[in-house]
């Protein structure tokens, strides 16, 4: 990977990328005077130069709150300010790059086409956008189809090229909805790499996903949306810190087996390895005891970790 | 402005120039006018005698009679300049009319308006662009006739090339009106059905006097010229620009201003509703 292409952190005027403060909003029918609250009063803060991820079941009002932190959708009430400044000024735009989920380039542009457009809007002069488009289609792995209508590209690419758009004027805030909707694992893996450069730059990004594994292997912090509202928000590895530990033994005479699954949550078996999940250290402890009281070998012995997918489905079926 | 403004405004106007290529419209339009031209250039011949009368050819058939070649040339031009007042701006409106709704269509105009760029100047930039590609259009056409029938009849008859600027005129204050019902309703078949109708529309309303006769009571005349003094006046505008083709400038500023006057109000008004819209 070429490293120089990508983007460092210039932006100082915060220490929060993203400052949202009880954001809301409201979608009212004009016919059946029915009024939804797709985000109801969201209060997150994003520091500069950090992975986050947003996450949340379908209908969660993820969306419409990325789309309020690019001024796409106004707020019914509360603010975003993003290094600072007023989200609804264009110019608080200036550091952000996005790709957005269900992304529909112009077709008719090609590759580098469509990267000159982007970029000229984000006010690059012509110079620096000649200079930038080939670095970043290399980077994406499209050196070879810059000169291909877009039309022509498939999910993956387009996912590729849309990453490339985002990072054209060296943005120092990334916001990416689904960037690896569509990839292959390659390409999936190249992106999180390219990511992982960026957040090594100090660039903060903020990603939209349902890729809960992805999230998990990519992002610091994470928060949960449900119904509209904040159900959760933190460091993932606080997060993911599971409750309990983890103890394998071999040879696991049957009798002290079926005492132990009394005080395990959880009992596995594998190759003559038996595993336990015992909720608290006094219940591995006197697993401990009892197991080498038998002359059982004991091969393992971890805290339990959570994955972020179990924290999600606590958190949203309770 | 400043230079970054620059950058984003010329970029907006290349992409409607680029999708007015690729939808094949700029072709079209393009194409149309060069077979005009074309038949000028090839079809039509013109034998110019003692300098004021002339015999006309139309494929390869002469007319036989002598005409005044000046009074020939100006009906020529005031064909065209009929041509573009209404073929030409019914083709230009229908061809555009979806160039405004492509941009609003969900996956592109959030990755728009992510960009640091005031809403309305997106709206300017495909406006700007879509005006100045029928504008060139019309300047082809246009400059290309009074190039051939100049050269063909040594009568250069410089008002024709005013209706360049009152097609060009004409079509942005259509556009005002495509670009609103754009961004309202986001539907192309609207904007053409609206654009046509404020065309079929212009000649009746400009019949004032007519009306003033004919209709019995005194609201309805209110009404009538309400609906003619604050709608465009395409009729009254392209009567004008054919004055001007025929040498007979009578100029009629109340159908320029209050013309541009709606194109402004319609393009505020589209403006203010795409500012305020969640995409």
């Amino acid at each position: 990977m070429n490293n120089s292409v990508l983007p460092s952190a210039t932006q100082a005027a915060s220490d929060l990328a993203i400052d949202a403060r009880l954001l809301t909003k409201v979608y009212s029918s004009r016919i059946s005077r029915r009024r939804v609250r797709a985000v109801d009063g969201i209060s997150l803060q994003v520091a500069a130069g950090i992975t986050f991820g947003l996450l949340g079941p379908n209908g969660a009002g993820k969306t419409t709150f990325v789309k309020m932190l690019l001024s796409a959708v106004r707020p019914t009430s509360g603010s975003v300010c993003l290094f600072g400044r007023d989200a609804n000024d264009a110019s608080a735009r200036r550091p952000v790059g996005y790709l957005p989920e269900n992304h529909r380039f112009p077709t008719y542009l090609t590759g580098s086409g469509m990267l000159d457009f982007y970029g000229a809007l984000s006010g690059m002069e012509s110079s620096a956008r000649r200079r930038r488009i080939p670095e970043l289609l290399a980077l994406t792995g499209l050196d070879n189809w810059g000169s291909v209508r877009i039309g022509k590209y498939s999910k993956g690419m387009l996912q590729r090229l849309g990453l490339a758009q985002a990072l054209m004027h060296q943005p120092s805030l990334l916001i990416l909805d689904e960037p690896t909707d569509g990839v292959d694992p390659v390409g999936r893996r190249q992106i999180r790499e390219i990511l992982t450069e960026l957040e090594r730059r100090g660039v903060t990004i903020f990603i939209n996903s349902h890729q809960l594994a992805e999230v998990e292997l990519f992002c610091r912090e994470v928060a949960i949306l449900e119904r509209g509202r904040l159900a959760l928000s933190g460091a993932v590895k606080d997060l993911t810190v599971g409750k309990g530990f983890k103890l394998t033994a071999v040879r696991v005479p049957d009798p002290v087996r079926a005492q132990l699954n009394e005080s395990a949550t959880a009992v596995w078996s594998s190759d003559g390895v038996v595993g336990f999940q015992f909720a608290d250290r006094a219940a591995v402890n006197r697993a401990i005891d009892l197991l080498r009281a038998a002359t059982c070998e004991i091969q393992s012995l971890e805290p339990a970790a959570s994955t972020l997918e179990d924290v999600f489905v606590r958190t949203i079926h309770g | 402005m400043d230079r970054q403004e620059r950058i984003t405004l010329l970029a907006l106007i290349a992409d409607t120039f680029r999708e007015a290529l690729a939808r094949k419209i700029f072709w079209g339009l393009f194409g149309l006018s060069t077979l005009i031209i074309l038949f000028f250039l090839f079809l039509m011949k013109i034998d110019v005698a003692q300098g004021a009368l002339a015999t006309l050819s139309l494929f390869g058939q002469t007319s036989g009679r002598q005409v005044d070649a000046a009074r020939l040339v100006r009906q020529f031009q005031a064909g065209i300049a009929t041509f573009l007042y209404t073929w030409g701006m019914f083709l230009s409106a229908f061809a555009s009319a979806g160039l405004v709704p492509s941009v609003l269509e969900p996956g592109r105009i959030e990755l728009l308006i992510s960009k640091p760029v005031a809403r309305w100047k997106i709206l300017l930039g495909r406006y700007a662009g879509n005006v100045l590609l029928i504008g060139l259009n019309a300047a082809y056409l246009v400059l290309g006739v009074w190039l051939i029938l100049g050269a063909k009849t040594g009568i250069w008859i410089t008002g024709f090339l005013w209706t360049i600027a009152s097609t060009t005129f004409v079509f942005a204050v259509l556009l005002s009106v495509v670009l609103l019902i754009g961004v309202l309703f986001e539907s192309a078949a609207l904007a053409i059905m609206v654009t046509a109708g404020l065309m079929i529309l212009s000649p009746l309303l400009a019949q004032t006097r007519l009306m003033d006769r004919l209709l019995s009571s005194g609201w309805t005349r209110w009404l009538w010229t309400a609906f003619y003094n604050c709608l465009p006046k395409i009729y009254d505008l392209g009567h004008m620009t054919l004055d001007v083709v025929q040498g007979n400038p009578a100029w009629n500023w109340f159908a320029v201003w209050s013309s541009a006057l709606f194109a402004i109000l319609m393009l505020g008004l589209g403006m203010v509703v795409f500012a305020r819209r969640d995409y």
